[in-house]
């Protein structure tokens, strides 16, 4: 049995070894395919290099992302911004959880799909906003509502949709440097004195092609396991703030237990919902353990975890 | 080479010191603010139960108990502000809270109320106002309860013991009573009956 608090800081403390192992990886990735590239094309490369030229490419991608990805994602979701009159109970509910925690009140937007979901979004509490569908809004109760919106909130309270916009940045600047790395093997490189240093400029070369095939997979790994983890953490802080982890249960209940797909989310849009939008897949519940570890498996490639797992943790701060 | 650990060493501490101050300083100030916070949400709901009065007046003719009860607590909520005593401010609050089921009920009772746009509109905003006071209360108590953590536990707690500050009491609900205690009865399956 652990309290509330406990369970966020734990949560942040995972949170922060994921974190911290991904920057490892591809400061690791960036200095072997360096490398690699240096041995195979003869020489090393002077001036700013290609890490330098990749950080830059994606640095400025991700500066547009950075600062209009709550706009293109709520232009991709098809939402209209929510009115309190319309909206009576997703306005007011917002509105108080924003008095509980403190934080500004997002603006808020209503996705015209009777699909249950909901998603935050924006680079830091001031520019935050959260999207609901209208299916959440007619089928949860308030109270349920408020466990889903704290759930929301927390994700903007922790930075969560910032954190989720730089790995994003990171995995790609590593698929971009595997796929230009890739691209130069094909076209060849420089003709060389094979004799000189060749057997660890060899080593380089293999070590760099694995790496270039290998880490866009590993990097898109390790961005959906910080993805399952932040889910956690935000329906610890959901029950932090709320203090009902029976609300939030019954509410993701509901959102699983319904099994329309939502038409205007998308592969880039999925990991920022409340619950994956793209239901069913594999959902063997039987006692064969091939069928188990097949689950195990694809589990590794989703954006969030199990609904069942994250009942089973609110259940411990009941 | 000794002098620049040192030194080293002397910045961490200072900025460390600086930033556990400000963190006291800032509860401090942020505590305030959310106390008056409680205070401005009160006199939204004293401003807004009169509105829902006189606009569910018509339909409420014969349940009489519900308006008189609405009154009630519009007074002791004016009441409250006017002192801007927390103490109060926070126990009026919670009255709002605490005659809704009761309005629910004769609600429910009622198909014709129950179906009525307006009656909806009014347990709703009776709830959203309930609860809005509620998030008040619980952010001073939140608050509170980091900067009494912060002011004890080590090693801020020097920092705090040199600038002599005090336990904040937050919202003051007695430490021994009635709502420590489970009673043989509260400890049965409430049991309906219809």
């Amino acid at each position: 049995m652990i309290n509330v608090y406990e369970a966020v800081s734990a949560n942040k403390t995972k949170s922060y070894f994921i974190v911290a192992l991904f920057f490892v990886f591809v400061t690791l990735v960036v200095y072997v395919l360096g490398q690699s590239f240096g041995y195979y094309l003869g020489y090393a490369p002077g001036g700013i290099g290609y890490v330098g030229l990749a950080l830059i490419v994606s640095g400025l991608m991700s500066l547009g992302g950075y600062y209009f990805s709550d706009k293109i994602v709520l232009s991709i979701s098809k939402a209209r911004p929510a009115n309190r009159k319309k909206d009576f109970t997703f306005y007011t509910v917002v509105e108080n959880l924003c008095i509980g925690t403190g934080l500004p009140k997002p603006k808020l937007y209503v996705i015209d799909d009777s699909a249950p979901n909901a998603f935050a979004t924006g680079r830091d509490p001031e520019h935050a906003a959260i999207c609901a569908t209208t299916g959440l809004l007619e089928k949860l109760t308030r109270s349920e509502l408020e466990g889903v919106l704290a759930h929301e909130l927390s994700h903007v309270k922790n930075y969560d949709t910032r954190l989720m916009a730089i790995v994003a940045v990171l995995v790609g600047m590593v698929a971009l440097m595997g796929d230009w790395f890739l691209r130069t093997m094909w076209w060849g490189g420089k003709d060389r004195d094979r004799d000189e240093d060749s057997k660890l400029g060899a080593i380089f070369i293999v070590l760099g092609i694995v790496f270039a095939i290998l880490s866009p997979i590993i990097a898109q790994l390790i961005q959906l396991a910080v993805s399952r983890r932040r889910e956690f953490l935000a329906d610890a802080g959901s029950v932090e703030i709320t203090r009902q982890p029976e609300s939030l249960i019954s509410a993701l209940d509901k959102i699983s237990a319904d099994h329309e797909p939502l038409e205007v989310a998308n592969k880039a849009t999925a990991h920022l919902y409340i619950v994956n939008p793209f239901k069913g897949g594999i959902s063997g519940r039987g006692p064969s353990t091939a069928l188990k570890m097949v689950n195990q498996f694809a589990g590794l490639f989703n954006t969030h975890p199990p609904v069942s797992e994250r009942i089973k943790a609110l259940k411990t701060m009941v | 080479m000794i002098i620049y650990i040192l030194l080293g060493v002397l910045a961490v501490l200072v900025l460390w010191f600086i930033s556990t101050y400000n963190f006291f300083v800032s509860a401090k100030g942020r505590i305030k603010g959310a106390v008056q916070e409680i205070g401005n949400q009160l006199k939204r709901q004293a401003d807004l139960i009169p509105n829902l009065e006189s606009s569910v007046k018509g339909y409420l003719k014969h349940e009489k108990g519900i308006l008189d009860k609405l009154a009630d607590v519009r007074r002791e909520i004016a009441q409250a502000v006017a002192s801007d005593n927390v103490q109060k401010m926070s126990d009026a609050g919670s009255k709002l809270a605490s005659i809704l089921p009761s309005i629910k009920v004769v609600v429910e009772d009622n198909p014709e109320l129950k179906g009525s746009d307006v009656v909806t509109k009014l347990m709703d905003e009776l709830r959203d106002t309930a609860d809005k006071i509620m998030y008040a209360r619980r952010l001073v108590i939140d608050l509170t309860v980091d900067y009494n953590v912060r002011r004890q536990t080590f090693p801020s707690n020097f920092v705090a013991n040199m600038l002599k500050l005090e336990e904040l009491p937050g919202l003051i609900t007695p430490e021994k009573g009635e709502h420590l205690e489970v009673s043989e009865a509260e400890t049965k399956t409430p049991s309906i009956k219809l």
